[in-house]
């Protein structure tokens, strides 16, 4: 039984993998429908695997070991493990099943694309490296799976290669990136230093016992090892989890295609970050100090980022910086050492956030690759499905019960409401502000999409038709677990067992606990109303409310009013449209002072001193000697001879007068 | 000592020369009516010597012929790999040979000769087979330098390489003879026995140690003994210098392990020592000048040369892992070797000689493989990895360095790195000067196939660089 | 001093000083007829060290064939001696002094030990029917077979490389060749073209 279940772990990724390679390496052979009817078999396979695992994990049966030892080197050996519990478990299948409602509807948005196997062979290799990152048993494999996955981004949002945008954007995602991966990697030598080993079970084994333990980086200074890790490990989530001021890369990621935006900022990518907090709450747990960093991040990336969505007018980028907001709650939640919340709001967060992008790429598909929301409006009608799965998604965002959002989010909240640890009542309120403005965006995006009258030109009007099926299909069956997912899975995820042995939370951070023992004795459906009539009185629903009303108010009962509420706040209002000024300042402090650092050294350092100097100086000189011992071969015989007689006087005298004494 | 002549480990010596003998005879008859037998003969005894040679494997060291003939496994390995790099070349060589009008029987019956001569060396353990074997070799050599009558360059070549020969080879039976005044006998192992109980620092003893030491140096091609190697490199027929850079090299390291570790393992301190010195000034003088050199078989010498100084590396360092460390370089260098004589004999063609590196201006254009084929030996020459020059120069010093002979194994890396610098400048030519001439290559399929192979092979039998590492580790852990 | 000693140095001196004539005498002639006493000088002392054997060999293939042969060339070709000598007093002095230095620390090794004559034990004298072929037969055909065979391998080796390097097929020599002459046919002598008539001008 445990050797057959190995062999479907394996097949797991495996069946995203190989699909991906024939797409990738055959695709011309295999045509159009070759590539996409073998990715989506392939990941839909997947799925249903990642459920039978599920179901097998929900039965206790848990699994950690090494599948395949890929090499060892100096005693170090480089694993490919998996380790197989309800936290991987419930990754898989939202990560499989996601991704095949992306593959899916791919078909339909790529339709007329050049680069449609290319694709497809894409989505399915980030589907296996999220896929190793989740699964893994150690340190090094999850070093594989997200840098695996930032390769993938990095070609997925430079899909359409020919885009000057897109190569920037990519670019920007990559070296973002690489600055978290850069603290991601010091971290796991950190830990590999402390713990000596990489595999999770004997890190979090030893972790109590080295609490103490310090380091000193700069000298005369000691910091806590463990908060040391946690810092560093954290700034890798932030990298990847798109986490204030590594943000950045999220909003440009838009210039990808749209149903890649819905995988990263969905399933994958993006949640890499805070499933491998989750993962490693062992040690986050042992420093309140890193716990602290993680919370206040959160809560300024939810708070801040959420303002930028009221600005934006293009839809995928309202819907990516509620990503970001939606990131920071999660954040926010793992520092507040709910970890189990912030994996609950990452699940309910999936679907509604791939339903949100499906259902604007939808929008944009009918508008002929138009995404000015001013260019829109008056889709209700023309698009009944889209707008139908579009409200769902709002809703759920919004935070509105009884939808997926409203669960998790109002958890989020009430945990951090709960939580004691340092800078907790500043992230109450960044959250709870932060719950208005949500609503506002998602519905301002529904009203300026979807109501009022239409104000693209006759053309698109007139072409504006619903999406084929293979769009549709995916958006409903995104739309199920976005309504249904928080209170089917509130209680077992929240309020159960479910992590136990898993997540490791201490006695004093357990704000779950705090929270689960409002509902004392209450289980099941009751549990669940209880929870809905304490969120229908307590203060984020009527902030929720409120910002939908506002944005009514805003873009449907008076569509003058935004005009000039951005008149009375320019200053503010200019803040928000240049985005704080990050990208201004990467641009001028980091992207032209490195190359302006990089010009000087290459103009001094390499051309004059290393290739002036050294490379060509000896090269010269060696030249030079060369020529002086050419002629040394003169081809006389008798002086080659004698040449050798030399080095027999020589040998003879060195070693049997000077070497003798 | 065994007095009952246990001819059986001599199969594969005994077969070659009776091959040899009868090919003799048979070009005699069959030379104008079918001109290509002698050749597919040879070809064939070569196999049949490999197959004789693979019986041999893994069985206990055995002495015959009255403790003068010794079979073991360095002895094994070595002679297989001399077979079959003698095999290889001669597939490059056949069109070469023809087309200068060189392709005659005792071409080939020279070359067996040559073969016998070397494994009657790799499997010595005495001096007098030991110094018949070495004379075998270099009569042949002599010879096939000077096939080509017509050619001065050649002739005068083959005479400068005897002369020297004779000298070097005085110097050697110089060298034995004050061994046998010292010990008293002619025998490697009784005189290893007899030395064991001497004074490091007996001056009779290292007389005759300078003597055979010199004596090797020759042979090697190492300065200040390495004289008649540019010359040879350059004026013989480039189908001879493939031969000679290639299983002689691997004979001359048999040689250097019968003598040096076999005879005076108990005086290592001293040659050790002795051999330091050639190593540096081999591979400094050997790097330095081929950088000045335009004729490319001439540049390959100084290589050769330089090669041989890493060579030593391993054997300064006077312990088992050198030794096989030094085998290991040994063979890959051959191997480099081949490919490398291989390119340039398939470069050239009836009255081309393709020896100049300006005849490789832009060869990219043309022949983009075969650029690619020597570009990827040229690395393999340089030590560049991935290739296995790389591996082989990695492990002669590790060794020196577990050594602790540091400063040795810093300044081998540093003179590595201007080695470097020719071997490129010729890839550079390969692919970024303008092309001169055209070139057509006329050399027959199966040397194309076969020199393709040999050069990828510096570069695919990276998964198996531990296997071959390990055999030679066998076979020095299995000598007698 | 013994006559025995006396008749070794006396051979000894001859031989060293025949060799030094060899090198430095002008005529080549002359140079091959010192080397021919330089072993006869070699000869003897081999004949006084009881190898009758190898001495006579000495004398019947070197002096008796080699250097006759030497000296057959030397006369046929008409080399310019003296022209191959050119230098010769500029590289004498480092030459010489390079020789000194060498010979110089052979003498001080050599006389440092075990070559003393009070280190060795003068041999026994052999007895008067010892015969010195007949022990050399029985080790070069028994103990020493393998040498040999090797040593026999080298002769043909030397056959074969002096007739690879002598033996060719001369061009451009005017020998009659009767049975191709005769078994010539038309089209090997003539060879008939069509032309178009040439116009006169």
């Amino acid at each position: 039984m445990q050797e057959e279940m190995k062999m479907i772990y394996l097949a797991v990724p495996l069946v995203c993998l190989i699909p991906a390679i024939v797409a990738g390496l055959f695709g011309r052979k295999i045509g159009r429908i070759g590539a996409h009817t073998v990715t989506i078999l392939g990941v839909g396979l997947a799925f249903f695997l990642s459920c039978y695992v599920y179901m097998d994990v929900m039965d206790g049966n848990t699994f950690n070991g090494t599948v395949y030892v890929w090499g060892i080197s100096g005693g170090f050996p480089f694993e490919v493990g998996f380790l197989i519990d309800s936290l991987t478990a419930s990754m898989m299948v939202i990560v499989t099943f996601v991704s095949w409602m992306v593959h899916i509807y791919t078909i339909g948005y790529m339709h007329d694309d050049p680069g449609y196997q290319r694709f497809f062979s894409y989505i399915s290799l980030f589907t296996f490296s999220m896929l190793m990152l989740v699964m893994s048993n150690n340190f090094l494999q999850l070093f594989f799976g997200w840098e695996a996955v930032g390769l993938v981004s990095y070609l997925l949002i430079g899909f359409w290669y020919t885009r000057d945008t897109a190569i920037y954007a990519n670019l920007k995602a990559f070296l973002v990136n690489r600055v978290g991966d850069f603290g991601f990697l010091i971290g796991i030598a950190a830990i590999y230093a402390t713990f000596g080993s990489v595999d999770y079970s004997a890190v979090f084994a030893s972790a109590p016992s080295l609490v103490d333990e310090t380091i000193e980086i700069i000298p005369g200074t000691s910091w806590n090892m463990m908060t040391f890790i946690c810092i560093m490990l954290f700034i890798g989530a932030m990298g990847k989890s798109a986490q204030v001021p590594l943000h950045v890369w999220l909003p440009d990621s838009m210039e990808g295609p749209t149903p890649i935006s819905a995988l990263i900022h969905a399933a994958t990518m993006v949640t890499a970050g805070i499933f491998m907090v989750a993962r490693t709450s062992p040690l986050f747990e042992l420093s309140e100090t890193a716990l602290s960093v993680v919370l206040v991040i959160g809560a300024l990336t939810a708070f801040f980022m959420a303002l930028l969505g009221l600005v934006q007018n293009d839809i995928k980028r309202v819907v990516a910086y509620s990503t970001l907001s939606q990131l920071g709650y999660m954040t926010v939640a793992l520092g507040a050492s709910g970890y189990a919340v912030a994996i609950f709001h990452l699940g309910t967060h999936a679907f509604f956030k791939a339903l949100l992008f499906l259902g604007a790429g939808s929008v944009i598909i009918a508008m002929h690759h138009e995404q000015d929301m001013r260019k829109m409006g008056g889709l209700r009608k023309l698009m009944p499905w889209t707008y139908a799965t579009a409200v769902i998604g709002s809703l759920a965002l919004a935070g509105i019960p009884p939808f997926a959002g409203f669960f998790s989010k109002d958890l989020i909240i009430e945990s951090v409401h709960a939580s004691t640890i340092p800078g907790s009542g500043f992230a109450y309120v960044a959250v709870l502000a932060g719950v208005a403005i949500t609503a506002f965006y998602s519905f301002r995006l529904l009203f300026m999409t979807f109501h009022g009258k239409p104000r693209m030109d006759e053309h698109t009007l007139h072409h504006v038709k619903e999406s084929p099926w293979v769009v549709v299909v995916p958006l409903v069956l995104l739309a199920i677990p976005s309504v249904l997912a928080g209170f089917m899975f509130m209680e077992p995820m929240a309020f159960s067992n479910y992590f136990e042995g898993v997540i490791y939370v201490s006695e004093e951070h357990d704000v779950l606990g705090a929270i689960g023992s409002i509902y004392e004795g209450k289980t099941g459906f009751s549990l669940v109303m209880a929870f809905m009539l304490h969120g229908m009185v307590a203060l984020p629903f009527w902030l929720a409310v409120g910002g939908i009303l506002l944005a009514w108010l805003f873009y449907i009962k008076k569509p003058e009013l935004p005009g000039k509420v951005v008149d009375s706040v320019k200053p503010l209002y200019n803040v928000l449209v240049n985005k704080y000024g990050f990208d201004d300042f990467n641009q001028t402090v980091f992207a032209n002072g490195t190359v302006k650092i990089g010009k000087f050294m290459s103009e001094y350092g390499d051309r004059r001193l290393i290739d002036g100097f050294f490379v060509n100086g000896t090269a010269r000189v060696v030249e030079a000697f060369s020529r002086f011992l050419k002629p040394l071969q003169s081809g006389l015989v008798y002086q080659y001879a004698f040449a050798m007689i030399l080095g027999l006087l020589g040998l003879m005298t060195w070693f049997l007068r000077v070497a003798q004494g | 000592m065994n007095h009952i002549l246990n001819m059986q480990v001599a199969t594969p010596e005994i077969f070659i020369f009776s091959m040899a003998c009868l090919i003799l005879m048979i070009d005699l008859y069959t030379h104008d009516r079918l001109p290509l037998l002698s050749y597919w003969l040879t070809q064939a005894t070569l196999v049949a010597g490999i197959y004789l040679g693979l019986g041999g494997m893994g069985t206990e060291p055995v002495t015959t012929f009255n403790g003068m003939f010794i079979h073991d496994g360095m002895s094994v390995v070595v002679k297989l790999a001399i077979m079959l790099f003698t095999l290889i070349g001669l597939v490059y060589s056949r069109q070469y040979i023809l087309d200068r009008g060189m392709y005659r029987g005792e071409y080939y019956v020279l070359v067996l000769i040559a073969v016998l001569g070397m494994m009657v060396m790799t499997s010595a353990s005495h001096f007098l087979s030991l110094y018949l074997g070495l004379e075998l070799l270099s009569l042949s050599l002599y010879t096939l330098v000077a096939i080509n009558r017509d050619s001065d360059t050649a002739v005068e070549a083959a005479m400068k390489y005897f002369v020297l020969g004779a000298v070097a080879s005085g110097m050697l039976l110089y060298g034995m003879s004050l061994m046998y005044g010292v010990t008293g006998s002619l025998d490697i192992k009784t005189i290893s026995a007899a030395i064991q109980g001497m004074q490091s620092d007996d001056v009779m003893l290292m007389l005759g140690l300078i003597f055979i030491v010199v004596g090797l140096g020759f042979k090697l091609g190492v300065v200040p003994f390495h004289m008649w190697i540019p010359d040879i490199y350059q004026g013989a027929p480039t189908s001879v210098v493939l031969f000679i850079a290639t299983a002689p090299k691997l004979a001359a390291f048999a040689m250097v392990i019968r003598l040096l570790v076999d005879g005076f393992q108990s005086i290592a301190v001293n040659w050790s020592d002795m051999l330091v010195i050639l190593a540096v000034l081999s591979m400094a003088l050997g790097n330095i000048v081929a950088i000045a050199q335009a004729n490319f078989k001439r540049m390959l010498a100084y290589s050769a040369i330089s090669h041989m100084g890493y060579f030593l590396l391993g054997i300064i360092s006077a312990n088992p892992n050198g030794y096989s460390a030094s085998l290991f370089y040994m063979i890959i260098y051959a191997f480099t070797g081949l490919a490398a004589f291989g390119l340039i004999l398939l470069m050239s063609r009836s009255g081309f000689e393709a020896e100049n590196i300006s005849d490789y201006r832009g060869l990219n254009r043309e022949h983009p493989w075969y650029a690619f084929m020597i570009a990827l030996v040229m690395f393999s020459m340089a030590g560049l990895p991935p290739t296995v020059g790389f591996y082989a120069k990695l492990s002669v010093i590790q060794a020196l360095v577990d050594v602790n002979m540091i400063s040795l194994a810093v300044i081998a890396v540093l003179l590595a790195v201007i080695g470097a610098f020719y071997y490129l400048r010729i890839v550079k030519t390969m692919y970024f000067d303008a092309p001169e001439a055209e070139r057509t290559i006329t050399t027959g399929l199966d040397a194309r196939v076969l020199v393709s192979l040999n050069a990828v092979m510096l570069l695919a039998v990276m998964p198996w660089i531990g296997t071959i590492m390990d055999l030679c580790m066998s076979a020095i852990q299995s000598m007698g | 001093m013994t006559f025995e000693q006396l008749a070794f140095y006396f051979f000894a001196s001859v031989a060293i000083l025949a060799a030094a004539m060899v090198v430095t005498v002008r005529n080549p002639v002359r140079a091959a007829l010192f080397l021919i006493l330089t072993f006869f000088a070699v000869a003897c002392i081999w004949m006084m060290l009881e190898a009758e054997f190898l001495a006579i060999v000495l004398i019947l293939v070197y002096v008796g064939a080699v250097m006759v042969l030497f000296l057959f060339v030397v006369m046929m070709l008409d080399i310019d001696f003296d022209q191959l000598r050119e230098g010769f007093a500029e590289t004498l002095p480092i030459g010489a002094t390079v020789a000194v230095l060498v010979l110089l620390q052979l003498v001080i090794v050599l006389t440092s030990g075990p070559f003393e004559l009070e280190q060795v034990a003068a041999p026994v004298p052999a007895a008067a029917d010892y015969g010195n072929t007949h022990q050399l037969g029985l080790l070069i055909y028994t103990y020493y077979v393998y040498p040999f065979e090797l040593a026999a391998v080298m002769l043909v080796l030397a056959m074969i490389a002096a007739i690879v390097l002598t033996l060719r097929d001369r061009t451009g020599t005017r020998s009659q060749k009767p049975h191709e002459q005769t078994q010539v046919k038309r089209k090997d002598r003539v060879r008939l073209v069509k032309m178009n008539a040439e116009k006169k001008n």
